[in-house]
């Protein structure tokens, strides 16, 4: 298992270098996105709208944090399954997406979005969300506020582990 | 006629704020010395390095206080209600539904309900400062006193995983294994393995799915088990490994952790199967008042 320590956002010149199975240690902006925000961020492609933020140069973490505990830079943070934002993936590729973190396998069309855009498409581990939560530099609430935990949260983190599924 | 017990109300708030408080940070004994177990064993480098970060995360979560997992899921809780006891006030429902809205905001758990199944059905706008949760609670009256309450915040990822099926009287014990086996299987790394496999068959339509969540939340002593289901358990948790899926949907010799059975008298037309998947985030308790 290789350890590999990145800075986002990638490139797909960088994104060839990995492996299937290498660890990145990432760095960066991180914004979550789950099912309700992946519905409307296509909603937006779909009607010629400006996103909330540029897609190309973004990395999304399937992911709804806990609620900040007094004292803490976020609360706790984890992958939800991947699985459930293919149908909207595809069209966020297209729009220039190349990081996704997330758990568990994609669909085949999912995967050769990935592999066509030269994106790529992180696993992190599922029920550690104490651990990540260490990796976390800073975090807010960036838009879609009244979704609560599937609202898109900006998440600046440093050494976020994730391990390379699909590229 | 025996007199009736009086629970108080505020022993019954207390004690599930308290029991809350012990499982959003901490994954049950077993499950931790199951994961250890995993570790011993396995030799992949890449499940052995999530092993660890499990186990890593299990320590800091308690030690800081934080939720093992951010999905701090939905409540369940199983309430087992001896037929000599009377809770004061109630109804329970209430009592826990209270005491789990409050510990929600005392421990800083995520709302991870949303009250219109059907989005679109909804304007409602969630707002954090008043949001509620759902309790799904179990009735069932035991003989005497005591009060037992089986509690568990149960994530969503590996809810999705689950499935029922009603199989005809006549299939074979093969069949009905290859279906269970399939299913935890085919989920991948969608639930987050290593997981737990709970098992409902027989009862019916709903008595089976109830009888898989039990199976998964309320501990039962072995000498209670019928042997052939302590095999057909062992039987299940060497196929589920054997495949390889492993930690994460990403190799490894432990994909499950553990399978227990729970089985009930059936209609004789009939072979309900029940299948409920939880992850190594395990956090479920048991106590008795």
């Amino acid at each position: 298992m290789r350890i590999i320590k990145i800075e986002l956002p990638l490139k797909s010149e960088e994104i060839k270098m990995f492996t299937i199975r290498d660890k990145l240690l990432i760095s960066g902006v991180l914004y979550t996105a789950r099912d309700q925000a992946h519905l409307r961020l296509n909603q937006l492609i779909k009607e010629g709208k400006p996103l909330p933020f540029n897609l190309a140069d973004s990395a999304l973490f399937y992911c709804g944090p806990a609620p900040t505990p007094p004292g803490k830079v976020c609360g706790a943070i984890g992958p939800t399954t991947s699985a459930r934002m293919d149908k909207y993936t595809p069209l966020l590729l297209e729009n220039g997406l190349k990081v996704m973190i997330g758990k568990g396998e994609r669909s085949k069309e999912v995967t050769n979005a990935i592999r066509k855009h030269r994106a790529i498409y992180l696993i992190c581990v599922g029920g550690i969300s104490a651990l990540l939560s260490q990796t976390v530099v800073s975090c807010e609430t960036f838009c879609w506020k009244e979704l609560g935990a599937e609202a898109i949260y900006r998440m600046e983190v440093k050494d976020f582990p994730g391990y390379v599924a699909i590229i | 006629m025996p007199s009736l017990r009086i629970i108080p109300e505020k022993q019954v708030y207390e004690t599930i704020i308290d029991a809350i408080g012990k499982i959003y940070c901490q994954s049950t004994p077993e499950t931790i010395t199951l994961i250890n177990n995993a570790l011993a064993i396995e030799e992949d480098d890449v499940a052995k390095d999530m092993l660890n970060a499990m186990l890593k995360n299990e320590e800091l979560a308690a030690k800081e206080k934080l939720p093992i997992c951010q999905d701090t899921g939905i409540v369940v809780v199983f309430a087992d209600i001896g037929n000599q006891i009377k809770i004061e006030n109630g109804p329970l429902y209430a009592i826990v539904s209270k005491a789990v809205n409050d510990a929600w905001r005392k421990y800083y758990l995520r709302d991870s309900i949303t009250f219109e199944p059907i989005r679109c059905f909804s304007n409602h706008i969630q707002n954090p400062e008043n949001s509620q949760q759902s309790v799904i609670l179990h009735l069932s009256e035991l003989p005497g006193n005591k009060l037992e309450l089986h509690i568990s915040l149960k994530g969503g990822g590996a809810e999705n995983c689950s499935l029922l099926k009603m199989f005809n009287p006549t299939t074979s014990l093969r069949e009905i294994e290859d279906f269970i086996v399939d299913t935890v299987v085919s989920s991948g790394g969608k639930p987050c393995p290593p997981v737990l496999v709970g098992v409902g068959i027989g009862g019916n339509f709903e008595r089976c799915a109830i009888l898989a969540k039990r199976a998964l939340m309320v501990p039962i002593s072995p000498s209670e088990k019928k042997p052939e289901y302590k095999k057909m358990e062992e039987r299940l948790l060497t196929q589920i490994n054997q495949k390889g899926k492993g930690i994460q949907g990403f190799g490894g010799k432990t994909t499950a952790l553990k399978v227990s059975i729970l089985s009930e008298p059936c209609h004789i037309a009939s072979l309900p199967v029940a299948i409920n998947i939880d992850c190594h985030a395990h956090r479920c308790i048991s106590i008795t008042i």
